[in-house]
């Protein structure tokens, strides 16, 4: 008996991080906010150590406008221009 | 057909290999043989390679064999297909929020409501224990969640990352009882012709039973539903959106004799079902209570119209049903009509 596969077969696209960033002195972080209840807190303290910590020159601070669905091509255009960014999870 | 196909020796093997690669619910499937498949996309008029929709957020197409194969592993029959692909192509569709509700926490499950004649032909429960399964329902709705786990990765603790999840996910596929009374079904309310099928697809929590049968006012009637969004308002979600509302006949019988209909239904919980934010005190959540004005009022309804009111069930009891929206966080219903186009302009697709 032939039985055929459910999945999606072509779903698989090859990713790979991005190199770690060899030095935060200096460097552009974003912090994206996904919208929910505190997290805007989370990012202040985040956005505290980054700068006092490790010497980060800038801290690009968005928020999502949907917990549930992706950030906006405004805020990724935003994003795209810092050297990392951490994506804040509240839930 | 170019996909991949696996060598069996008899059924039990084919589910012994299918539940290792964890491509089921844990229930037993159908071993979908080319055969099957083959036979439900041609009953279903599709073609194998037929993209029905793209999954929004990974851009992860959808296939109408893929489809197929797992409408077969669920059990469905060729004539269920068609139902089951008209769900998927409604729950991609951006306003449903596939991706989000599919992945979340707050344990949503896509309830599938069916209307039009297709009810009648594949023999659709729409009576006795119209949410707990019966007739080809079960493996329709079941075919909606094998899609989910095979062709979006949503696997419980994967991508689906419910706390608790909730029976709706194994099946969750109501048909609307259109023939009892004068009320207009619920496909027809939001545009489909009558005489057509169509599906209604939504992300929600699950169903919140009620029972009043101390009463004949439909006023009285409407408030027990109302009470009891407010009671979702409060513990699970303040968020407005679409609410489904499963009227049997018992009740629906009293709003009728009334002159009520569906509109009037949905006028009167429209207004009742709001609570301020006072009342979170009385559920535990003080602090949110506390962060802002007390008398500021939250609506479960933005307005009528996104109260669905669908009528099914047993003829006897004065229950009815709430079925809240996930978190009711801008996830929308979504209707498609079953075998046809609703919105597109035939002769616009006839250009070359």
């Amino acid at each position: 008996m032939k039985v055929l596969d459910p999945t999606a077969e072509a779903a698989a696209v090859a990713t790979a991080s991005a190199p770690p960033l060899a030095d935060l002195a200096g460097a552009r972080i974003g912090l994206l906010d996904n919208g929910k209840i505190r997290v805007d807190r989370f990012c202040d303290f985040a956005e505290e150590i980054l700068r006092a910590e490790y010497g980060v020159a800038d801290v690009v601070r968005r928020r999502k406008r949907n917990a549930s669905a992706p950030a906006g091509g405004d805020v990724l255009a935003d994003l795209l221009a810092c050297d990392g960014v951490i994506s804040a999870v509240g839930d | 057909m170019g996909t991949r196909r696996f060598e069996v020796a008899d059924g039990f093997e084919a589910n012994a290999l299918f539940g290792r690669n964890g491509w089921t619910d844990g229930l037993p499937i159908v071993p979908p043989t080319p055969e099957l498949v083959a036979a439900a996309l041609e009953t279903a008029l599709l073609e194998p390679d037929q993209i029905l929709g793209v999954e929004p957020v990974r851009g992860l197409a959808i296939t109408a064999e893929k489809v197929a194969v797992n409408a077969v592993m669920a059990g469905c029959r060729p004539v269920d297909v068609a139902v089951v692909a008209a769900a998927v192509e409604a729950m991609c569709e951006p306003a449903y929020l596939l991706h989000g509700s599919a992945a979340s926490t707050g344990g949503s499950a896509p309830l599938v409501i069916v209307n039009g004649p297709i009810r009648t032909a594949l023999g659709l429960n729409t009576g006795a224990n119209a949410l707990g399964g019966g007739g080809p329902n079960a493996v329709i709705g079941r075919a909606v969640r094998l899609v989910l786990i095979n062709l979006l990765g949503c696997r419980p603790g994967v991508l689906d990352q419910s706390t608790l999840g909730q029976p709706g996910k194994v099946s969750f596929c109501l048909a609307e009882d259109e023939d009892a009374g004068p009320w207009l079904p619920l496909a027809q309310e939001r545009g489909v012709p009558d005489g057509a099928s169509a599906v209604t697809v939504l992300a929600c929590a699950p169903p919140r039973q009620v029972m009043n049968e101390w009463t004949t006012v439909p006023e009285e009637v409407c408030d027990t539903f109302a009470a009891e969004i407010r009671a979702n308002m409060c513990g699970y979600s303040i968020w407005p959106g679409n609410y489904v509302l499963v009227i049997p006949p018992q009740l629906r019988s009293i709003l009728v004799a009334a002159g009520w209909r569906k509109a009037d239904v949905r006028e009167h919980v429209w207004r009742r079902a709001r609570v301020t934010r006072r009342q979170w005190r009385e559920w535990g959540k003080g602090a949110l209570a506390d962060r802002g004005d007390p008398d500021q009022e939250f609506a479960a309804l933005a307005s009528p119209d996104d109260l669905l009111v669908v009528t099914a069930g047993g003829a006897a009891g004065g229950f009815a049903a709430v079925i809240p929206p996930w978190l009711g966080n801008r996830a929308r219903a979504v209707t498609k009509g079953i075998g046809l186009c609703l919105d597109c302009n035939p002769k616009e697709e006839r250009r070359p």
